[in-house]
């Protein structure tokens, strides 16, 4: 259930996340969300592929700090109150959000300490989890 | 003039090369003298500097008198450009070389006949002290050009008895096939091109193991002991290097011999070394590291007193195995344009290289950048992270970031600012590169 996400090490510097976007464009890889964060020299991109295994060899190939890790992605209806309840699930479980983005629409990508833990408790709620393949196909747009 | 009368024989001029030491300082303090002399009465140059620090030829009674005398640095040779320290007559000139200057005029230098019959004897030694024997067949990849690298190996060899083909810089598949062709056995080249070599004959199937080639001569930028380890490995090699400058007189000042790995004998009846504090210019004891100042002893065209190399050497007298008893000079790693003062502390930037060579998770490719923007001088590495090392958390990469900031500062005694950056982002270079970007008292 759990979705691979890509992510590399990046110098702070114009041009950077744009050169790692040029080659998933010319790759034909779609990207389905993205976070970048930053310690002041160096950012972390990390990236919701259609096709993660490809986009993570792009990068290497390219010669970059590149590495695959698993995420949760849950499709939350658009209202208020929505993303408090999931975290409010994973919270009261006591397990850590490191950290957390949107993607397309309104599917947010959480990476937590106990991914096995957090995707049960989710999957028994009325949250819709999203799978690498809903993200991996274009139909998806919802 | 040679005495080079068997093939086997490990040294070229055995009478010399195995002086007693006593008998080198004669020899010596006597072409000291000389020297002295010829240059005092011929160069309007050292006769100034002599009488501006009131000393005379004839006070230099001792090789310790030595230190009486004038220094001659760079800014000499570039001011009395490009005749201005020649001591015979143009007419008897045979041979300019220049040193590849980076900015500016070059440092040029003259030879009359008798000068380059040493220059070939010092080269011809050294070449017998790296293994060559004249049944050598020679394949040059120095060009021949102003650059003395070029005909100072090519001559030495030559006057030792080898086989010597010109091939000079360029052309890797030519070379290649003149190394099976001609089934040479001896590279002179830099380092950097050896690998290029290397890896172009790999590429090509040439079977290194199976190839006449035995010795690498090595010259013109410095090997780093994994590129010569490589090299070995991969070539089959025996990888030597040897050390000389234009300003005294090109190749041939030292080499390596095939007992002390690392350490060159200097043709110390051609040349007088010193070993001197590099900021006070006073002299420093045997064995401890300083700036090398060389005095070449038999020169006539272009006499050369107490040049300051700026490399940074140590030198030792005691015995070597291969029965020698010429002094053995520290292979050049660095030179004193390299050292950085940093709140203090003497820094070269190879020591941060050789830390950087002993973490997991780095590149020793890397960046120096100085400032004193707060008052106190900072430096800030750029050290490029190897994909392996890298996390998909910031807490993970910033203790590595952490750890590899203490183990420069337990390798530098200075604390630095450790700068992650992306694998192969630091411009790649051979020889001398560019690694240090001085900021202090610019903002």
């Amino acid at each position: 259930m759990a979705v691979a996400q890509i992510s590399v090490f990046l110098e702070n510097q114009p041009g950077h996340l744009k050169r790692i976007l040029a080659a998933f464009e010319m790759e034909g890889i779609n990207v389905r969300g993205f976070s970048a964060s930053d310690t002041g020299d160096y950012g972390i991109a990390r990236f919701i592929l259609d096709k993660p295994r490809k986009g993570l060899s792009v990068l290497q190939n390219m010669g970059c700090a590149a590495t695959s890790a698993e995420v949760l992605c849950a499709r939350l209806p658009d209202h208020p109150g929505e993303l408090a309840r999931v975290m409010g699930i994973i919270a009261d479980a006591g397990i850590n959000v490191l950290y957390g983005y949107s993607l397309i629409s309104a599917i947010i990508a959480i990476h937590v300490e106990n991914i096995v833990q957090a995707e049960e408790l989710l999957r028994h709620q009325p949250i819709e989890l999203v799978t690498q393949d809903e993200i991996s196909s274009p139909q998806d747009n919802a | 003039m040679s005495d080079f009368s068997s093939s086997a024989s490990a040294f070229y001029q055995p009478e010399i090369e195995t002086l007693p030491r006593e008998a080198i300082r004669a020899l010596q303090l006597e072409r000291l003298k000389k020297q002295i002399a010829w240059a005092y009465a011929r160069v309007p140059w050292y006769r100034e500097a002599f009488l501006k620090r009131k000393v005379k030829p004839e006070d230099i009674r001792s090789l310790e008198d030595t230190r009486l005398l004038p220094f001659t640095d760079k800014s000499v040779l570039r001011d009395t450009y490009p005749f201005g320290l020649v001591a015979v007559p143009l007419e008897e000139i045979v041979r300019l070389h220049a040193s590849s200057g980076t900015t500016g005029k070059p440092i040029t230098v003259a030879y009359n006949q008798h000068d380059l019959q040493i220059w070939s004897e010092c080269v011809a030694r050294i070449a017998v002290m790296a293994g060559v024997t004249r049944a050598d067949r020679v394949q040059m990849a120095f060009g021949y050009n102003l650059f003395t690298g070029g005909f100072g190996l090519h001559y030495g060899c030559e006057r030792l008895g080898c086989l010597i083909v010109p091939a000079g810089a360029g052309n890797t598949e030519r070379h290649l096939m003149m190394i099976q062709d001609y089934q040479t056995t001896a590279l002179i080249s830099t380092p950097s091109y050896a690998m290029h070599l290397c890896e172009a004959g790999e590429a090509s199937g040439l079977d290194w193991k199976a190839s006449s080639l035995r010795i690498g001569l090595f010259g013109g930028e410095p090997c780093t002991p994994g590129l010569r380890h490589e090299l070995e490995q991969r070539m089959h090699i025996r990888c030597t290097d040897n050390y000389g400058l234009t300003e005294v007189m090109g190749p041939g000042v030292s080499g390596e011999c095939l007992c002390s790995r690392d350490e060159q004998h200097i043709n110390e009846d051609h040349f007088f070394w010193e070993i001197v504090h590099p900021e006070t210019g006073e002299p420093v004891s045997e064995n401890e590291e300083g700036e090398l100042v060389l005095t070449p002893l038999s020169k006539e065209a272009f006499p050369v007193l107490r040049y300051r190399t700026r490399d940074l050497t140590r030198v030792t007298t005691e015995p070597c195995a291969c029965g020698r008893t010429h002094a053995r000079m520290r292979k050049v790693r660095a030179r004193t344009d390299d050292m950085l003062i940093i709140r203090g502390v003497n820094v070269f930037p190879r020591q941060v290289e050789d830390a950087l060579a002993g973490i997991e998770g780095v590149t020793t490719h890397y960046r120096i950048a100085l400032d004193n923007e707060t008052g106190l001088d900072r430096m800030t590495v750029m050290v490029e992270l190897t994909p392996s090392a890298f996390s998909d958390s910031f807490e993970e990469m910033d203790h590595f970031r952490q750890h590899v900031a203490a183990r420069l500062k337990q390798a530098l005694q200075v604390s630095a600012v450790v700068r992650l950056v992306e694998p192969g982002s630091i411009a790649r270079a051979f020889g001398k590169t560019r690694h240090v970007e001085d900021q202090r008292n610019k903002a």
